[in-house]
């Protein structure tokens, strides 16, 4: 019997559904909180970075670009949440495969689900975290939900990350045993070549000695950035690009997001086979 | 379409590349640089057969000659390197029973979590549901997480998810070895159910007896090439004849190793003969003693030393290991040594074979065995019956 592909994913909804219960199920099985730990470490998370922040009195002057005409706070809280579905998608799916070898070199099934359902069961934990986000910039009078549409072109763009780095960090990890600490030295790397404390102008007046201003577009290549500009118009109304950079440069997160997502699916596809044998 | 055979396996080979565990960056780029040849085995050479629908075919053969291979292929969790299978109609495999279950979910959740794996839909599960309990006996334990279940609990359930799937075609991988004999009956009745219900089944089992009862036909495989195919006596009185050759004959995955295991004398000197005294015989009474030697490149989880005594005709005269002496075996990396000490006076006179193994504690995995390693002859009394129990006689009187 071949091993069931793709192709079956849609006939495999509910393992997909179980399988995303498991994950979470599992996550705080045991704890005394239980559920409750999926609002209460976003709502800790919050609080530590204000207190933080407001005690190193972190404000946009310090980071050189000077003029305070926003709220630092709930920009930084904003990305550093949305930042974490994507690493928390990539954390907890780079073992999923080697984790569950007694499944896979016994049962076949759609390997595709196993860092598939760690993607969406990451996604649900991160629907609770965007709740108490909203209430958090509601409460610092940070939310402008005028365009909120953005809200949904962000969330599409990270489950597409999310579910092609899923794909290839999980898979990477049956064949090379580094695959760990690379993804993790790659991870803190990626996160300070992100906007997630810092406004996408900072880069591009950091970058403005070497590359000529038509250049900056590729600033969007890495998704992340398209990502939490995407968020940050949905929720708090700020400008998708900074000036100079054209809109349309939000394409190049998307192409970049699915080149990733079809590596993702290409890589699954190509090792599934041998996954048997090395597990 | 039912004329097609249940399961065509056609001219399948697997070759696994050795040690073809995760390798780190630096050596898969060098050996990829060096373009070093990778060693590899061939578990299975170019076999080809059908199962019949509502057949069951029987497989038997060594340990190491490629039946659990055969096993997983036509389940789909290896791929063959030539060759291709082909499987009509749903397929659930019990190559481990429990396999797939999640030690912090409870009975219930792992029943549907299974059922899901295997594509059975939700309501389907539920409706069985109160089967599978009644038939693994778990009553009153279904919402406690399965770490605290008994293995013989764990086995159950899964046996009775496994079955309750209600496949046309049933693998099975010398499951029937566990559990407690009534459950083992339970199980034979489901199988019987089975092939009267008109499902295929594969079956690889190390008791002749039951094997031949249960299968239709059977396939014997000795290293990885299909030596006989067809009627159950015949093939299994064929593998017997060619398994009690007695010869020495080693595997395993190789993580660990047995690296020396010979005789030694009272002082501790290697023997390179087997021990014997004159007249070429070991006295009832004496003691064997075995140095053993083992090794592992890096460290392992608990793992067990073993041997076992058989006589020439390959029965097993005993068996035993580290675990079961209560001397577990201290990390076997990066290695150490073993005396073994056998009082071998409750034998029958004749001749002997020992065989070692180093293995894992839990889920076994024989990292390296040596199979009919020293041999040795026994010079003891000789009396009726398989055990030579301490006795006397005395007068008590006219």
């Amino acid at each position: 019997m071949p091993l069931p592909r793709f192709h079956d994913f849609p006939a495999r909804r509910e393992l997909m559904a179980i399988l995303v219960k498991r994950n979470l199920l599992i996550r705080y099985k045991g704890s005394a909180l239980g559920v409750l730990w999926s609002l209460l470490t976003p709502l800790a998370m919050i609080s530590i970075y204000a207190v933080f922040a407001g005690v190193l009195g972190l404000r946009r002057e310090l980071l050189g670009l000077g003029g305070a005409t926003f709220d630092y706070l709930p920009f930084l809280v904003t990305g550093v949440v949305v930042w974490q579905f994507t690493s928390g998608s990539l954390g907890d799916s780079l073992p999923v495969i080697v984790g569950n070898a007694n499944l896979v070199k016994k049962v076949a099934f759609p390997r595709a689900l196993l860092p598939a359902s760690t993607v969406l069961a990451n996604g649900v934990n991160f629907l609770l975290t965007l709740a108490i986000l909203v209430v958090y910039l509601l409460c610092t009078g940070a939310l402008r939900p005028a365009a909120f549409g953005w809200i949904f072109a962000g969330a599409a763009l990270q489950l597409v990350l999310a579910f092609g780095i899923a794909f290839l960090v999980s898979t990477a990890n049956v064949f090379f045993r580094d695959t760990e600490h690379i993804v993790s030295l790659a991870l803190l790397a990626w996160f300070f070549l992100s906007p997630v404390m810092y406004e996408t102008k900072l880069q591009t007046a950091a970058l403005a000695r070497f590359l000529p201003e038509k250049a900056m577009s590729l600033l969007y290549l890495n998704p992340a950035t398209g990502i939490l500009a995407c968020y940050r118009r949905g929720l708090m109304g700020m400008d998708l690009v900074p000036p100079g950079i054209p809109p349309a440069a939000l394409w190049l997160s998307a192409l970049s997001a699915a080149l990733l997502l079809a590596a993702g699916i290409w890589v699954l596809h190509a090792g599934e086979r041998r996954f048997g044998d090395i597990l | 379409m039912n004329t097609l055979p249940a399961i065509e396996v056609d001219h399948v080979t697997k070759r696994f590349v050795l040690a073809a565990h995760a390798r780190s960056l630096k050596t898969a780029l060098l050996d990829t640089l060096r373009r070093k040849p990778q060693p590899t085995l061939t578990a299975l050479d170019d076999i080809s057969f059908a199962v019949a629908r509502g057949e069951t075919l029987g497989l038997i053969g060594a340990n190491g000659a490629g039946k659990s291979t055969l096993l997983s292929i036509i389940a789909g969790t290896l791929t063959p390197t030539a060759g291709r299978v082909v499987t009509r109609g749903t397929l659930s495999s019990l190559l481990e029973l429990g396999a797939g279950f999640h030690p912090d979910l409870t009975g219930r959740e792992n029943v549907f979590l299974y059922g899901a794996i295997m594509g059975i839909p939700r309501e389907t599960m539920a409706r069985r549901y109160g089967e599978i309990v009644e038939f693994a006996g778990l009553e009153g334990f279904m919402d406690q997480p399965v770490r605290h279940y008994s293995s013989g609990m764990y086995v159950r359930l899964g046996f009775a998810v496994a079955v309750q799937v209600d496949p046309d075609i049933l693998l099975i991988d010398e499951v029937l070895a566990v559990g407690d004999s009534d459950f083992q009956a339970k199980c034979l009745e489901k199988m019987a159910e089975f092939r009267r219900a008109g499902k295929s089944m594969l079956i690889i089992s190390h008791d002749m007896n039951a094997i031949r009862r249960t299968s239709d036909r059977i396939a014997y495989l000795d290293h990885g090439r299909l030596k006989a195919i067809g009627d159950p006596m015949a093939t299994a009185a064929r593998y017997r004849a060619a398994s009690e050759g007695g010869a020495r004959k080693e595997w395993g995955s190789g993580e660990a190793r047995l690296a020396k295991v010979r005789f030694v004398d009272e002082a501790g000197n290697d023997l390179v003969d087997p021990p014997r005294d004159e007249d070429g015989r070991y006295r009832a009474g004496s003691r064997l003693r075995v140095r053993i030697d083992y090794a592992a490149e890096r460290p392992l989880p608990p793992s067990v030393v073993g041997f076992s005594i058989h006589a020439s005709d390959g029965q097993m005269a005993f068996g035993s290991n580290t675990d079961v002496e209560s001397h577990p075996l201290p990390a076997v990396h990066p290695g150490g040594s073993l005396l073994l000490e056998v009082d071998i006076s409750t034998l029958h006179a004749g001749k002997y074979l020992m065989s070692f193994s180093l293995h894992s504690r839990d889920p076994v995995v024989n990292y390296h065995r040596l199979e009919n390693h020293l041999a040795f002859q026994c010079g003891g009394k000789v009396f009726d019956g398989f055990v030579s129990l301490p006795c006397r006689f005395e007068d008590a009187g006219r």
